[in-house]
């Protein structure tokens, strides 16, 4: 009956690891000479190992969090402006409008043209050595169509 | 810097299945994006690429769009939904979702821009003369133009999910709008053929808008009062890394009547040709329907326009018939800087420019 109501029914004690093992962590250099025996050097053996685990574990921690830091840093920035642009409309639905390529191609030359609409060409094709070959010419005085 | 296009005419053709016209490689002096272009919607439609790879899958993809636009939206095609939708002199009609999207598009853009880019100029354009394929007007001819026919207004029309409710005698006209919105579905279409690696620019008749990642600092685009005067003093070299960035100008389409000259953009009050200090606008914005539909609204908007811009946070330039240039909304005054766009959408109203065919 009363080992039904025991709160630590079912805990497992770590080998050689006492009751005083928190203390031990905190301050191991102030820990006084180690007791004689088998006891002892299993003891000092278990908090060697829990260190190790612990420090492994917090270089990973460390690791984890600066890289995501840098990530989120790096997000930040390449949607800061149009978040702001848009602080003054409430009406408008957010869309993805592309991302910037960090790690896109270099690109000097211009690849396209905006201006008044558009440019109408006159395509003819003839098949020349078994290739097909397009012509193509654009017109583009004041009063047609460019 | 000015764009070193090829003035190569002769190219061997990339196979563009179902398409009115081939596609033609342009070399723009970087072979790391593959370059093509074709005659389209009556104007040209260009694609970049990257990896250069992409390419054959982007340009399958692209004449699929283009095609379908065609063949919903175009009221110069007999065969097109529209122009059936037209014959029938009004009524109710369900739509296919492209052009349930087209005219949901354009009738917001019209809502955003307070009536100055109203798809219900139809009418008018045609009693200037602006009733078939441009290419195919006599831009001399020596009549006077009809009567000045005042838009009906964009709320006469309604539309609840695909049925539209078009009145007799309204016609429409989704000029302000369908390149731009050609423009976003296509790059969603090459982004998806594949496979979301790399980036895309697609410009129709100037009308751009990119997706996926772009080139380092952004997509170089040229900023032309025309597009055959790439050597004028009033060009600019900007950068794009996302969004779109539309053209609107009264400097080409032209036509001439009875002596007078007359231009594609209408005062959808007046049923004119717009004629206020402003002769070409551009502006960057989320997606090109809202960047094609801004455009359009300033050059109508005139005076107005600057304010209008800035208020609705679309970085704009904006070229006066006097040559004079003014920046908006955080466009850049140097050449060769960076634009950024506002992430909202103004006339997509959470429909995500998807892929419509």
């Amino acid at each position: 009956m009363n080992a039904e109501r025991d709160p630590r029914r079912g805990q497992v004690r770590l080998p050689a690891f006492a009751e005083s093992a928190a203390a031990e962590w905190q301050a191991p250099e102030a820990v006084g000479p180690a007791p004689a025996g088998q006891s002892g050097k299993a003891r000092r053996a278990g908090i060697r190992r829990v260190r190790r685990m612990s420090n492994w574990t917090a270089a990973a921690l460390i690791v984890g969090s600066a890289a995501t830091t840098v990530a989120l840093a790096q997000h930040a920035v390449s949607v800061g402006a149009p978040a702001a642009a848009a602080s003054s409309s409430s009406a408008g639905v957010v869309t993805t409008a592309g991302t910037q390529g960090a790690n896109g191609p270099r690109v000097s030359h211009s690849v396209a043209t905006t201006s008044a609409s558009g440019v109408t060409t006159t395509t003819t094709s003839q098949v020349v050595n078994g290739k097909t070959v397009v012509s193509q010419v654009r017109h583009a005085p004041a009063y047609h169509d460019n | 810097m000015l764009p070193p296009t090829t003035t190569t005419d002769v190219m061997t053709a990339v196979p563009a299945p179902g398409a009115a016209s081939p596609w033609r490689r342009i070399s723009t002096g970087d072979d790391t994006v593959a370059v093509a272009e074709r005659a389209a919607l009556g104007t040209t439609a260009r694609l970049a690429v990257w990896p250069p790879e992409s390419l054959g899958a982007a340009l399958g993809a692209i004449d699929s769009v283009l095609s379908a636009l065609d063949r919903q939206a175009s009221r110069f095609r007999e065969d097109s939904e529209i122009a059936w939708i037209h014959r029938t002199g009004g009524g109710r009609f369900m739509l296919s979702n492209g052009l349930a999207q087209a005219v949901s598009v354009a009738l917001e853009a019209a809502r955003w821009t307070g009536g100055l880019a109203d798809p219900t100029v139809g009418d008018a354009l045609i009693s200037l003369g602006y009733d078939r394929d441009f290419a195919a007007i006599d831009p001399e001819r020596s009549g006077p133009a009809g009567a000045p026919v005042p838009a009906p207004g964009w709320q006469t029309v309604r539309l609840d999910g695909p049925i539209l409710s078009l009145p007799a005698g309204v016609r429409l006209d989704l000029g302000a709008t369908a390149k731009g919105l050609g423009s976003d579905r296509a790059v969603r279409a090459v982004m998806n053929a594949a496979g979301h690696a790399g980036g895309v620019l697609v410009s129709l008749g100037g009308d751009i808008a990119v997706a996926g990642q772009s080139p380092h600092d952004g997509w170089p685009i040229l900023v032309a009062d025309r597009p055959d005067d790439p050597a004028s003093s009033l060009t600019q070299n900007v950068r794009l890394a996302g969004g779109a960035v539309a053209t609107s100008s009264i400097t080409c389409r032209q036509w001439r009547r009875a002596g007078r000259v007359l231009h594609h953009i209408v005062d959808p009050r007046t049923g004119l040709p717009a004629d206020g200090p402003l002769q070409t606008v551009s502006v960057a914005a989320a997606t090109c329907a809202d960047a094609n539909a801004a455009a359009t609204a300033a050059v109508v908007a005139g005076e107005r326009a600057e304010q209008w811009l800035a208020v609705a946070g679309q970085p704009a330039r904006l070229v006066a018939r006097d040559g004079q240039v003014r920046y908006v909304g955080g466009w850049p005054d140097a050449d060769g800087g960076r634009v950024n766009v506002s992430p909202a959408s103004y006339v997509y109203r959470g429909a995500r420019p998807g892929v419509l065919r």
